[in-house]
């Protein structure tokens, strides 16, 4: 235990009496965060970008005139049924009708037009959402049935699945983008912390060659580096957190006016606080103690 | 105390360090090793505290079978044995009393023990007032007094000095060698390497010399005739 205490002690010691290596050593690491969380918030903006453009696409699906009430109700409740779908808006022949007025309100031509005709020539229609894009094709199949080739006039998809198939192609290869780059960014902050690390080891390789001598086991001297990396991780992942919520707040005003939805950001970092503070401190840990282990191992062998 | 087998070290087939060393040293002896630059000595010392291996022979250190001690045990090892270095070898981000008292820390002893010890080794010396200064706040002199108190620590059976006044002036050099004088009055064996004819011929003890790594004379009162 007092080993334990005195490598704590040596640790901060150290740390104070190489006040610039330290600094240097913590701004290197929340350099490094904050170039993996401005990746990370690109990657959640295009996510929701894509999820709010996914959001805004739905198929109407038109009954013929002729088409009863029930017919419709039919329908709707069988499309009930289907797991991918989450919202159904049904339009009566008479709604329908007024949004039909209401869009060609300018439009006498159109509307003398109508007005020529005895009976409402519009039929019900459906609204069809579902959770994925992809599924309006599995919905579209199964209402190509014969039971319905008598009610249902259109079903138009076409236009709809041209979007979603840019969408997807847009969606995946921005995905594929920020994990290049991620991994990219995580190559060159690995090889900055390796050496700066080493370069802080390396100039205390004597210090450390003096201790062996002195009698002091490879434990008794590791450990304060090891503690010195477990607050320089605290300390940085701290100040990187607290860089990103600042910029992240200042961001949203911005974001918001893009996309609708306010604080995308701030709500994203909210609710995966603790995933990533946990990421970030271990995979930081990982980084400088693997670091520090294979930087020493050389120096120790005296 | 100390025995040497037919102890050989080769660093590669043309560089050798040390050849068929045969050496024995008694409890509380004051042994001088002396030789030319590249000769072996300090070969020798390496040996001795582990930080090289032999490639052949046996070294025996008290109980301790050195030649093939395992790398867990040389800690303890040093801690039993005080080294003293021309290059001194003190920690630079650690006062006088700091660097004595790592000595210690590193053993596990209490901080109790370790506030009584410090204080006294450093008195020994002549050094209690400048406890609290860095290394380089201090002579080559005071620096090398420090690596005698760190040394002394933990009361060792053996001293090995290393050249211990190679970087130091006439007066210093002297009054170093009276403190490790002093030292081997209290029962310590002392194994002196050096070069420095005067210090030699004046300590009137035992002088092994060392020559291409083979021991060429071992006198009990010798003198340098390199």
């Amino acid at each position: 235990m007092i080993t334990f205490f005195r490598a704590i002690k040596f640790a901060f010691q150290d740390m104070g009496r190489n006040l610039s290596l330290s600094l240097m050593t913590v701004f290197i690491l929340v350099l490094m965060l904050l170039s993996m969380n401005t990746l990370l918030i690109i990657r959640t903006l295009t996510t929701e970008a894509t999820s709010s453009i996914k959001d805004q696409l739905d198929i109407s699906i038109y009954f013929r005139e002729e088409t009863t009430d029930e017919q419709v109700e039919e329908v709707r409740k069988y499309l009930e049924t289907f797991p991918e779908v989450v919202e159904l808006t049904v339009k009566s022949r008479d709604e329908v009708l007024s949004e039909f007025q209401a869009n060609y309100e300018g439009n006498k031509d159109v509307l003398d037009a109508l007005a020529e005709l005895d009976e409402n020539p519009l039929g019900a229609t459906i609204i069809v959402k579902t959770k994925d894009p992809i599924d309006y094709e599995k919905i579209i199949a199964s209402l190509t049935v014969p039971e319905y080739k008598n009610i249902i006039v259109d079903k138009p998809f076409e236009d709809s699945k041209t979007a979603i198939s840019r969408i997807d192609i847009i969606t995946k290869q921005v995905e594929r983008f920020t994990i290049a780059l991620s991994a990219f960014f995580a190559f060159i902050a690995f090889l900055i912390i390796f050496n700066t690390i080493r370069v802080s080891i390396f100039t205390q390789r004597v210090e450390i060659n003096i201790k062996k001598l002195v009698g002091a086991t490879n434990w008794f001297i590791r450990s304060p580096y090891v503690i010195s990396a477990f607050i320089f991780n605290l300390v940085s992942v701290g100040i990187a957190t607290a860089i990103v919520y600042y910029s992240v707040g200042f961001l949203d005003p911005y974001t918001s006016v893009i996309f609708g939805s306010s604080n995308i950001l701030t709500n994203y970092y909210n609710s995966h606080i603790l995933m990533l503070l946990g990421i970030q401190f271990v995979g930081v840990l990982l980084l400088t103690s693997t670091t520090s282990w294979l930087a020493m191992r050389r120096h120790l062998r005296v | 105390m100390i025995t040497l087998n037919n102890v050989s070290k080769y660093y590669t087939k043309d560089s050798v360090g040390l050849r068929d060393v045969h050496l024995h040293i008694d409890a509380g002896e004051f042994v001088s090793v002396v030789g030319q630059s590249g000769t072996g000595k300090t070969t020798l010392v390496k040996l001795l505290i582990a930080e090289e291996r032999p490639t052949s022979g046996q070294i025996i250190i008290g109980s301790w079978d050195v030649t093939h001690i395992p790398h867990r045990d040389v800690p303890f090892l040093r801690r039993q044995i005080g080294v003293i270095f021309q290059d001194f070898k003190l920690l630079q981000k650690k006062t006088v009393a700091e660097n004595v008292a790592f000595a210690l820390q590193v053993a596990g002893e209490r901080p109790k023990r370790i506030r009584e010890v410090v204080p006294r080794v450093l008195d020994i010396v002549g050094l209690k007032h400048k406890a609290d200064r860095y290394p380089d706040q201090i002579s080559g002199g005071e620096q090398q007094r420090v690596v005698i108190a760190r040394s002394l620590v933990h009361r060792p059976k053996i001293l090995v000095a290393d050249e211990p006044t190679g970087n130091l002036d006439t007066i210093n050099s002297h009054e170093i060698i009276e403190i490790l004088k002093k030292i081997n009055e209290f029962g310590t064996t002392i194994l002196l390497v050096t070069h420095n004819r005067d210090i030699v011929n004046q300590l009137q003890k035992r002088v092994v010399t060392i020559h291409d790594g083979h021991i060429v004379s071992d006198e009990e009162k010798g003198s340098y005739r390199l």
